[in-house]
């Protein structure tokens, strides 16, 4: 299966066929002479979890940072919920929520104080301190903590506040990347929960992570990148775990 | 969305300890500056006053005498200290507010405090003006560099950006959070110079209220085009460090190098003689006449005066030759005072354009223009009392030549008594106008106004264009 999958084109699901939250089209990013990423073609649909894979430097980072318009596209076009990137950077952005591999906050402020302004921002409006808490706390952070200054966080409790930033947003598509990275085992698997809920309610997540098995247990579809293309990509239903780990080598040691 | 970014710029900023310490340093310097400015100037304006009352005491009681050996005597006139003076001492240290009015002579102003004052006072002496021209302007960058170039490196620009959010809106939100932090301490320094000069305002009235709120505005367009320089070079810098070391550059050379260069370059382009050649061309020409200005000839103007009064003797005419002739002499000394002061402070005022247009170079040079003439005590200010002071010393002169003219004949011993002295009104100075004040100054306002509007714009441009990562 896997040397058919290999360099077949995406079989994308019907959904994402009609109305894509996330599309890449022909997306080529380039600095001088180094191809960061080629002719990329990427769709994730409604309730899907597309998990990108490929080790440092594949062009992963560089793609979400494309979706998130810090990135100009050397070619192609990137689009959130239909709308350009290019042309309309700001409102695409308030349809997404970002969680990148180290969630960095303002030091002098709260957990909660940290919350309550980027979920002002991303456009949620002022929401209630009780339920600002309860976002914190259903992304893993202790209670006790909420009110503390983020000075004293670890990096893990920074993360869930990043996660619970993102949930709050209450966005159609979520970037994620490398969002499970610090947070020890039991704060990833509830993370894996949280993802699941969020995409049963139909919310389109991208996430670049380097993490094989957790990229096969709650992701949708794997699309796996190398020197800045997407070079296979696979439903999770149609590969077991030994699958993915050797395609994922061959493709690493070609 | 602006609000939200102000407010959370506020409270970071507030909870941060360096700026708790820095901001308490400066807004305690500048309470102090403020009220030891205000004492010292209402001790000067009870002390002038007092002399005042003395030297016009010592005029009206100097008993019987002739008119001009009273002229002689003379009088000492006080520039009165404006209101704002206690904000900005501006150059009267340096020229002097009194000034001996006598017989024949243009003097130059006594009373300098700064030949007074001892090596520790000139160099560790702070006003008001300085902590404002210097100090908070340190606190603006300290509070500036890091706004996004810190961001950028902390990672926190991108999850802000990626929220949503526009990025002007963010430079005014953040613009905005720097300004609420400074107003901590610069409202209740306001609050303070604002009693002050209710409270205390010895000096003459002109206008306090709206010279104080000028000067407001023209500081806080001067720490606004700071805010804006700030968030430009930290959107711009590559890294925190950078826009800090690029910033103290800036600092640098707008307080320290731009207010020397500025002065030896206009005094290069408009060279004023040193005080020792001054008084020596006056000298020479008050000696020997310049020019179509000549020395009365006695004799000549002895037989001119004869003729027109139609008589052959001095001791026959109906006014005394004396009076008239000290008069006339008296009006040949005002050309040539008229001549080189009149070069001088046309000099002075054209070193003043030249610095007032080097502003364009550093702001504190059309800020602390400003901010002299505001306060009352720039080189304009001083020209205008000095002008008045002297028109008063001629007038003042001319009152006792022509009383001894009138009064006497040629030849007679003729004193005069109080009722002369006291027929001599007291010098009235209005001092100018802030229409006046502005209108000499409208190059510095629009300097400034150009260092704000230009601020803005390339901090909207350095932020619409900052690098996120």
């Amino acid at each position: 299966m896997s040397e058919v999958m290999t360099m077949e084109a995406p079989t994308a699901p019907a959904a994402v066929a009609a109305a894509p939250v996330l599309e890449a089209r022909g997306l080529s990013k380039r600095y001088g002479s180094t191809e960061a990423v080629t002719g990329l073609d990427l769709r994730v649909g409604p309730s899907e979890i597309y998990c990108l894979l490929g080790p440092n430097g594949a062009g992963k980072t560089t793609t979400i940072h494309l979706f998130l318009g810090f990135l100009e596209p050397t070619a192609g076009s990137v689009r959130v919920m239909g709308l350009d990137v290019a042309a309309e950077p700001l409102e695409s952005k308030r349809r997404l929520a970002y969680v990148p591999e180290q969630v960095m906050l303002y030091r002098n402020l709260s957990g909660l104080e940290n919350l309550e302004y980027f979920a002002a921002l991303g456009g949620t409006g002022s929401l209630a301190p009780e339920r600002l808490t309860d976002i914190l706390v259903g992304a893993g952070l202790p209670p006790d903590a909420v009110g503390q200054r983020v000075s004293e966080y670890s990096k893990g409790m920074r993360q869930k506040v990043g996660i619970a930033i993102a949930i709050a947003k209450e966005a159609g598509a979520l970037l994620l990347d490398e969002p499970t990275s610090g947070l020890d085992p039991k704060a990833s698997n509830e993370f894996s929960e949280l993802l699941e809920r969020l995409r049963d309610r139909g919310v389109a997540v991208l996430m670049a992570t380097h993490d094989l098995f957790r990229a096969k247990e709650t992701g949708t579809r794997v699309g796996i990148m190398r020197h800045g293309r997407l070079v296979n990509e696979m439903s999770t239903d149609e590969i077991g775990h030994a699958d993915l780990e050797r395609i994922y080598l061959e493709h690493m040691h070609e | 969305m602006i609000k939200h970014i102000a407010r959370k710029e506020f409270t970071d900023v507030v909870r941060d300890g360096r700026f708790r310490w820095c901001a308490a340093l400066v807004g305690a310097l500048l309470l102090v500056s403020l009220g030891h400015g205000w004492v010292q100037a209402r001790q000067a304006q009870e002390e002038l006053a007092a002399a005042q009352a003395t030297a016009r005491d010592h005029w009206e009681s100097q008993g019987e005498k002739n008119p001009h050996s009273a002229a002689h005597y003379g009088i000492y006139a006080f520039k009165p200290r404006l209101a704002l003076s206690f904000v900005d001492e501006g150059v009267d240290p340096y020229t002097g507010t009194s000034v001996w009015l006598e017989a024949h002579r243009q003097n130059d102003f006594l009373m300098r405090p700064a030949q007074d004052a001892t090596a520790a006072q000139r160099v560790g002496a702070l006003t008001a003006a300085q902590v404002l021209q210097n100090l908070v302007p340190l606190l603006v960058i300290l509070l500036t560099f890091g706004a996004l170039a810190g961001e950028r490196e902390q990672g926190t620009l991108r999850q802000l950006l990626a929220t949503g959010i526009g990025r002007r809106e963010l430079a005014v939100g953040k613009a905005l959070g720097v300004a609420g932090a400074l107003a901590l301490l610069l409202v209740p320094a306001a609050v303070v110079g604002a009693a002050a000069l209710v409270v205390g305002s010895t000096g003459p009235a002109a206008s306090p209220l709206a010279r104080g709120t000028v000067l407001a505005g023209v500081y806080l367009a001067y720490f606004g085009a700071f805010v804006g320089l700030g968030l430009a070079v930290s959107a711009w810098a590559r890294s925190a460090r950078t826009a800090l070391v690029v910033l103290l550059g800036v600092w640098v050379v707008n307080g320290l190098v731009a207010p020397r260069a500025a002065v030896d370059l206009s005094k290069w382009i408009h060279p004023t003689p040193s005080a020792v050649e001054f008084a020596h061309t006056l000298e020479q020409e008050m000696a020997a006449g310049v020019d179509d200005i000549q020395r009365p000839d006695r004799a000549a103007f002895g037989e001119r005066l004869l003729a027109e009064y139609g008589v052959e003797r001095a001791e026959d005419l109906p006014v005394n030759e004396v009076g008239l002739y000290l008069q006339e002499s008296e009006e040949f000394g005002n050309r040539i005072f008229d001549r080189n002061y009149g070069a001088l402070w046309d000099t002075f005022e054209r070193q003043g354009v030249v610095h007032e247009a080097l502003a364009v170079a550093a702001p504190l040079l059309a800020v602390r223009t400003l901010s002299m003439g505001l306060a009352g005590t720039d080189v304009e200010q001083h020209r205008h009392f000095a002008t008045a002071a002297e028109a008063y010393r001629r007038d003042m002169m001319r009152q006792m030549n022509l009383d001894l003219a009138e009064n006497s004949r040629t030849g007679e011993l003729y004193t005069a008594g109080p009722e002369l002295w006291a027929e001599v009104p007291p010098l009235q100075y209005d001092a100018p106008t802030l229409g006046w004040v502005l209108g000499n100054r409208v190059l510095s306002l629009l300097v400034l106004g150009l260092w704000l509007a230009g601020a803005g714009l390339l901090a909207a441009r350095r932020v619409q264009r900052a690098e996120v990562a």
